[in-house]
């Protein structure tokens, strides 16, 4: 199964994508993708019902979450209310070990994002300032990324030996499906994916 | 070309892609008429002064440049909406396409949504952006 | 202590701080056509029945004032253009005297490569002779580091 992890839609500041037509450029463009995340900035989309376009399409849509920390942007997967309650999406300044661990107290993930991106990555301030203990996965595969900031973030998977995942970054509709991650196992929920995530068994991919 | 059609534009479909001239001629040539004489623009030894790596395109020239891509696509179209992200310096003297696609029809409107970028040699996006047109 | 965002907003956003009328010059409208790479002819022949400024001719035009007059103070250097929306309303012509209201649309805070960024929306709104609304230009500026 392959799941895009890392998208924006219109709910984010800067994005112009609409969910629909997310859907409809996987299905016209015939991507091999089986669903993806919509992972706002600096929020949680909590009213958004995606189910009658997974219905309408055959895809999974997950809902997540695109923080921003003293270590650069995390990903988080399986908000609920406790996690909201725990600390505030829409600071710019949060403390990488106090969104990993709270994040994991509430039965979700926290994966940094665009590691090799400069000031919003984690690469540099690791390199910097140490590791943050409880990271356990990074996104490897970004489609946003410039240069050499792929492989950045490859070696400091290999260093730290987290896990990878790869998502578009998307914030326009056809920059979807770019970057993806293949799971060994089929995924049908969020709490699934948090789950496949913790324990492994999944690469990141180019899946065009 | 002829006008396009609403009923004739499909979702997904690419508009041409074009190679835009921006060569440092042609970018004096757009300064002048907008009054942006910034040596940012129009220098490239003063743009290396100023940390950038050479001299880079103004971005409402970028914007400029999809906007007449959309109208090469669709002659008479009216462009309503136009947004865009400059997300990295685009290079004078450069060779980038313009890359546009179709990715929303409003049948009630009549109007398209297209998807804007602007690649670099390597395919990396400079400018990013969207537009709403009327056909 | 630099303001927060909050108190920026509260304070400046929304408020027109600036108005400049301009004029549409059929020369700039052309060279800003052609060096565009523009092919339809009522963006680029002054002769067409229906010569017009392409929908973005507008974000070239500045107001007297970037900002407030009592803006809190930074170090221009640090301002970055992060890109521009335009909203097309009705044709300008050649010639059509434009009237430019500037307010701050929007502020807000993120952070990206440049690290902590302040966001500044600048909306413009031209109206013609007539006060019709003719485009409204969102101009996103980012003020890398913030107030500080």
């Amino acid at each position: 199964m392959i799941l895009d992890l890392h998208n924006h839609s219109i709910k984010s500041d800067d994005s112009r994508a609409k969910v629909e037509n997310y859907c409809q450029w996987i299905r016209k463009r015939d991507l091999p993708i089986d669903g993806f995340a919509l992972s706002e900035h600096r929020q949680f989309d909590s009213e958004s019902d995606y189910r009658p376009l997974e219905d309408e399409y055959g895809l999974l849509i997950l809902k997540a979450s695109e923080v921003e920390t003293d270590y650069g942007h995390v990903l988080v997967y399986g908000v609920n209310e406790d996690m909201v309650a725990a600390f505030d999406f829409s600071r710019i300044d949060l403390p990488l070990s106090l969104v990993v661990e709270e994040v994991r107290r509430c039965g979700g993930i926290a994966v940094p994002c665009h590691p090799g991106r400069t000031r919003v990555g984690m690469v540099a301030h690791v390199h910097q300032r140490g590791s943050v203990e409880g990271v356990e996965v990074i996104e490897v595969l970004n489609g946003g990324s410039r240069g050499t900031e792929n492989d950045e973030a490859g070696h400091l998977a290999e260093e730290y030996g987290y896990r990878g995942i790869g998502g578009s970054d998307a914030h326009i509709v056809s920059h979807i499906g770019r970057c993806a991650t293949h799971f060994e196992e089929p995924i049908e929920s969020i709490e699934e994916l948090v789950s496949a995530l913790q324990h492994g068994g999944y690469r990141a991919l180019r899946p065009a | 070309m002829s006008p396009r059609r609403y009923e004739d534009v499909e979702f997904g479909e690419d508009l041409p892609e074009v190679s835009p001239d921006v060569g440092m001629e042609n970018v004096h040539r757009f300064c002048h008429a907008t009054g942006m004489l910034g040596s940012r623009f129009m220098d490239h030894e003063k743009a290396k002064q100023e940390g950038l790596p050479q001299a880079i395109v103004p971005g409402i020239m970028s914007q400029g440049l999809l906007v007449a891509a959309i109208h090469a696509w669709a002659p008479g179209c009216q462009v309503a909406f136009v947004d865009t992200v400059f997300r990295a310096p685009l290079l004078v003297d450069s060779h980038p396409l313009c890359r546009a696609v179709v990715t929303d029809k409003n049948d009630e409107a009549r109007r398209v949504e297209i998807d804007l970028t602007i690649v670099n040699e390597v395919g990396e996006t400079r400018v990013m952006g969207t537009a709403t047109v009327e056909l | 202590m630099a303001m927060s965002v909050e108190e920026l907003r509260s304070r400046y956003a929304g408020m027109v701080f600036d108005s400049v009328e301009v004029e549409a010059l059929a020369e700039e409208m052309v060279g800003f056509s052609t060096a565009c790479g523009e092919t339809d002819p009522r963006y680029t022949d002054p002769g067409h029945a229906d010569f017009q400024a392409p929908v973005n001719f507008t974000t070239k035009y500045h107001g007297a004032r970037m900002l407030p007059d009592d803006f809190p103070n930074f170090e221009r250097a640090r301002m970055i253009d992060a890109g521009k929306a335009v909203a097309w309303h009705a044709p300008i012509r050649a010639g059509d005297t434009l009237t430019a209201r500037s307010r701050l649309y929007d502020i807000y805070e993120k952070t990206g490569r440049s690290g902590v960024m302040l966001f500044l929306v600048h909306r413009m709104e031209f109206s013609n002779a007539r006060g019709e609304l003719v485009s409204v230009v969102d101009w996103r500026l980012i003020l890398r580091g913030g107030l500080q």
